[in-house]
C-alpha cells in the first residue's frame, strides 16, 4: 500500500525569479533558508511521488475552459513555458501515470469531478518551489491543477475535503509507494489589480495561526477575509488540500516573511501527519 | 465583463515570438482580433485601468510586462496614475 508521507507549502512568484536580484540580503537569506529546509525535508522523507498542488497561471487554460481542478495524468508533463524561467534545469518532469489514474478513478467514485490531462506545462507554480528547494533527485511530479486565478473558484471546504480524498486515494493504492504532497503558492499578495503590490502581514499570521486551529474557524476567517486581501491570497486553497490530505493537525512554520521585491507574504510550512 | 478577444489577445501574447511581433507591428496582430475599437484604442493607449475592467488581473499584468511596461509603472497606470 501506498503511504503519505509528507505534506509541504511553499509560496511561489515571478519576481523570486526574475527580481532576485534586488531583494534584500536579509531576506534573501531567509527565502533560500526556508527554500532549502524544505528541500531536506522532502528528501528525508524519500517520496517516490510528489503530488504537486498548484493554480495554472494561463499556461495550460483559457477562457474557453477552466476546469476547476485538474490531474496531470501522463508520464511525462512539460517544463515552465515562461521565457524566464529557461534556467530551470528540467524541460520534462516524469509524472506517474499510474498513480494518477487511480487518484483520478478514486475521486470520481467518490462523487468528485476532475477534469484529467495527460501532458501538463507545469508553470513557475509548480517548478519555483522545485528548483528553489535543489533536490539532488526529483521525484515523479503528479501535478494537480486548482483554480484560483479565474472565478468562479472552487469551495474553501471542498478543497480540505481534496486534501482527504487524496490521502484516501494514497491509502488504497496498491504499490508500496512513498507519496508527499506540495501546496504552492500564497500567502497573501495581489496581482493585476489596484492593490497589486500590497502584503497582508496580519491577515497572513492570522491564516496561520487558524491552521493550528479548527477546520471551521480557518474556513470561517477565510470566507470572510479573502475578497479583502489580495487576488493572489486566493492560492490557499493549495494550502488547504495538503491541510485536509494531512489530517488537519498543523504545520510547522518553516518560516514567513513578507517580501516587498517579490510582492509575496512568503510562508513555508511543513505538516504534521 | 469579460471581453473574451481582449484576454485572447494578452493569453495568445505569452508566447515569445508572438510579443516580438506585436511589439514590432501592434496594427497588424491587432487586426487578426474582432476587437471593439474602443478596445483597440486603450490598447494603442496604455490606458490600464479602461482595460484592467475588461480581463482577468493576471492576464492584464502578463500583457503590460509582455509590452516592456515596469511593474512600478504599471501599477501607477492601474491606479489611475
Amino acid at each position: 500500500m501506498a503511504s503519505l508521507v509528507g505534506a509541504y507549502a511553499a509560496s511561489h512568484g515571478p519576481l523570486i525569479v526574475r527580481e532576485w536580484h534586488a531583494v534584500p540580503e536579509n531576506q534573501k537569506i531567509r527565502l533560500k533558508n526556508a527554500f532549502l529546509e524544505l528541500g531536506r525535508r522532502l528528501s528525508t522523507a524519500r517520496p517516490d511521488v510528489l503530488i504537486a498542488v498548484s493554480p495554472d497561471h494561463w499556461s495550460n487554460f483559457f477562457l474557453d475552459n477552466i476546469p476547476a481542478v485538474c490531474l496531470g495524468i501522463g508520464e511525462i508533463n512539460e517544463g515552465p513555458p515562461e521565457p524566464w524561467m529557461k534556467d530551470f534545469p528540467h524541460k520534462e518532469i516524469h509524472g506517474h501515470a499510474g498513480f494518477a489514474l487511480h487518484l483520478a478513478k478514486t475521486a470520481l467514485q467518490e462523487g468528485f469531478e476532475p477534469s484529467v490531462s495527460h501532458r501538463l506545462k507545469l508553470d513557475h507554480g509548480v517548478c519555483i518551489p522545485l528548483w528553489r528547494m535543489v533536490l539532488e533527485r526529483l521525484p515523479r511530479i503528479v501535478p494537480i491543477l486548482l483554480n484560483s486565478i479565474e472565478p468562479p473558484l472552487p469551495s474553501l471546504s471542498r478543497c480540505l475535503e481534496w486534501g482527504r480524498l487524496l490521502k484516501k486515494a494514497t491509502d488504497s493504492y496498491s504499490e508500496p509507494l512513498r507519496v508527499a504532497i506540495l501546496a504552492t503558492g500564497g500567502l497573501s499578495h495581489s496581482i493585476g489589480e489596484p492593490t497589486m503590490g500590497a502584503i497582508y502581514e496580519d491577515f497572513d499570521k492570522e491564516t496561520i495561526r487558524l491552521f493550528g486551529s479548527s477546520e471551521k474557524d480557518l474556513v470561517h476567517f477565510l470566507e470572510e477575509e479573502l475578497p479583502s486581501h489580495g487576488n493572489g491570497s486566493e492560492e490557499v486553497r493549495n494550502w488547504l488540500v495538503a491541510h485536509g490530505a494531512a489530517g488537519s493537525r498543523g504545520f510547522e512554520l518553516i518560516d514567513y516573511l513578507p517580501v516587498p521585491k517579490v510582492i509575496v507574504g512568503c510562508g513555508f510550512a511543513a505538516w504534521r501527519l | 465583463m469579460t471581453d473574451y478577444w481582449l484576454s485572447r489577445l494578452f493569453f495568445d501574447l505569452q508566447n515569445p515570438a508572438a510579443a516580438a511581433q506585436y511589439r514590432t507591428d501592434r496594427e497588424q496582430v491587432l487586426s487578426k482580433y474582432p476587437l471593439e475599437e474602443p478596445v483597440k484604442q486603450a490598447l494603442l493607449a496604455g490606458d490600464v485601468p479602461y482595460l484592467a475592467k475588461l480581463t482577468n488581473p493576471y492576464l492584464l499584468r502578463y500583457y503590460f510586462f509582455s509590452v516592456g511596461m515596469k511593474d512600478d509603472e504599471f501599477m501607477r497606470r492601474l491606479n489611475g496614475g
